[in-house]
């Protein structure tokens, strides 16, 4: 396994294990981006719904503390 | 009282178990593609015709829907449905937008062209196309749609590069 290269600025990794950029020029981490296509399409329907309750569960302990 | 948790996957049951013709635009349609955003609400086109909005009206029954902009708890009716404006609803599943037409101009057979065939839960939803999500939000210009705009485009090359 090579050696991971890092931005300079940033100290994250500048490639994936495939050597694919992990950051787009304007900051857009491309490997959620990965991530997301690799699910089907009814996974990222469930994933915006779980998304969306633990927003309503961060909220609801909020206003309950 | 809105549902904090939507459940578009309900939602989408309901409108195909119908028979309803719609197509899927704003942020549901980016992350059925996947576009890594987040949304409270489905927004869809629907085919404003009157066979349609029948078929639409019994799905909107078996959602409960009701005007969110109206504490009366008022229903949509079918000629609010076979207009052009939005009507923005509460079910008992989330947050459901009707739009008559996008943008004020794009109807449902103008949107259906070129809509990708989705499949969930094997049945095929229509959703509007990347390339047309990122041309309808780089027209519409507001601050909220061209801050997705990247994450659109990145999306979209990244679809293209796997082929």
């Amino acid at each position: 396994m090579s050696e991971p290269r890092n931005d300079a600025r940033t100290g994250a990794a500048d490639e994936d294990a495939e050597g694919l950029p992990v950051y787009a020029e304007d900051g857009t981490d491309l490997t959620v981006i990965r991530w997301m296509l690799a699910l089907s399409a009814e996974e990222r329907l469930r994933w915006l719904q779980s998304h969306m309750q633990a927003v309503a569960a961060l909220t609801r302990d909020q206003a309950d503390a | 009282m809105i549902k904090p948790t939507p459940d578009f996957l309900q939602i989408l049951r309901v409108l195909v178990r119908h028979d309803v013709e719609f197509v899927i635009v704003g942020g549901v349609a980016a992350v059925l593609q996947g576009v890594p955003v987040t949304t409270a609400d489905l927004d869809i086109v629907h085919r404003r015709s009157e066979a349609n909005v029948a078929r639409l009206l019994a799905a909107l029954e078996d959602l409960a829907a009701h005007s969110r902009l109206d504490s009366r708890g008022l229903r949509p009716g079918a000629t609010h449905l076979l207009s052009a404006g939005h009507q923005l609803l509460t079910t008992n599943a989330g947050l459901l937008d009707l739009l008559g037409e996008l943008v004020g101009q794009f109807r449902y057979e103008d949107l259906i062209e070129g809509a990708e065939a989705i499949q969930v839960e094997n049945e095929a939803v229509h959703v509007l196309s990347l390339e047309k999500l990122i041309a309808i939000k780089t027209k519409l210009g507001r601050a909220k749609d061209l801050a997705v705009l990247p994450l659109i485009r990145h999306t979209l090359e990244e679809k293209r590069r796997r082929g």
